[in-house]
């Protein structure tokens, strides 16, 4: 019904076809658009991200190499003999909201410091090891250990 | 869906996978709060290699392997991210060192 709402609109207006698709989608499924930010405000984001699905829900985060052109525009820059500047793409969503930034070489240690430090701090819901286990552990380590530390020496 | 046991056979085959075709590599990580579970997913779309776990242990593993695919994808598949691995060695190494040569 809605659809076919929306597409009366296309014929009377001029609305593009893809943005009918998108509209639909959305109220359709509830997803909004992916949000493309910069890498501070992400970490913000993933932060709030990670408080709320602490009851219920997952959160996802994929990273991809990505220089973020047209296959187009690389194959273009391929020809032209210019090198492509490769950045990593990293998404990440609660099933409803999907956020984005792209991270360059230059500030991916940053970023990866500030990542690492969001993921300890809120992944707190996974089992330590047991004791006994720990026993065992310790005892199978420091056997590994011994071995290990002569060839290095 | 292939799981992988060994958390250095899913780290050494996640990476040859990424140096195979960086293009269409990605590195997905899933966190449920809810059942205390972590799933890492690494796949070419054609190839999917997966880890699952619940120990917080393997969450450390998981922060090094994120250092070692943003290094790669930043600096390119031919990085060395010995470097990686390697400065916490180089870390720990001094020390010793230190130790023994003033004795």
């Amino acid at each position: 019904m809605l659809v076919y709402g929306l597409l009366r609109c296309y014929h009377g207006s001029r609305i593009s076809c893809c943005d009918v698709v998108k509209l639909a989608n959305i109220l359709r499924t509830g997803k909004t658009e992916k949000v493309h930010l910069q890498p501070d405000p992400f970490l913000n984001e993933l932060t709030s991200m990670f408080e709320k699905s602490t009851e219920t829900g997952s959160v996802w985060v994929t990273l991809k190499r990505s220089s973020l052109k047209s296959k187009v525009q690389r194959n273009k820059m391929k020809t032209a003999g210019s090198p492509i500047e490769y950045r990593c793409l990293v998404r990440a969503t609660d099933g409803k909201k999907t956020i984005a930034t792209s991270v360059g070489m230059k500030d991916h240690q940053r970023f990866q410091a500030s990542y690492a430090t969001i993921l300890k701090a809120h992944m707190t819901a996974l089992k330590k090891r047991e004791r006994k286990d720990k026993k065992k552990a310790v005892e199978t380590d420091k056997k590994e250990g011994d071995s290990k530390k002569k060839p290095k020496v | 869906m292939v799981y992988i046991t060994s958390w250095d056979e899913f780290v050494e085959r996640s990476v040859q996978l990424f140096r195979a075709d960086p293009e269409s590599t990605r590195y997905c990580v899933k966190y449920r709060h809810c059942e205390g579970k972590l799933v890492l997913k690494v796949t070419d779309n054609r190839e999917c290699l997966k880890f699952k776990t619940d120990q917080a242990q393997d969450a450390k593993k998981m922060e090094k392997l994120n250092n070692i695919f943003f290094t790669l994808m930043a600096r390119g598949p031919d990085a060395d991210i010995s470097d990686v691995a390697g400065k916490e060695q180089a870390e720990a190494q001094p020390t010793k060192k230190g130790r023994g040569r003033k004795q």
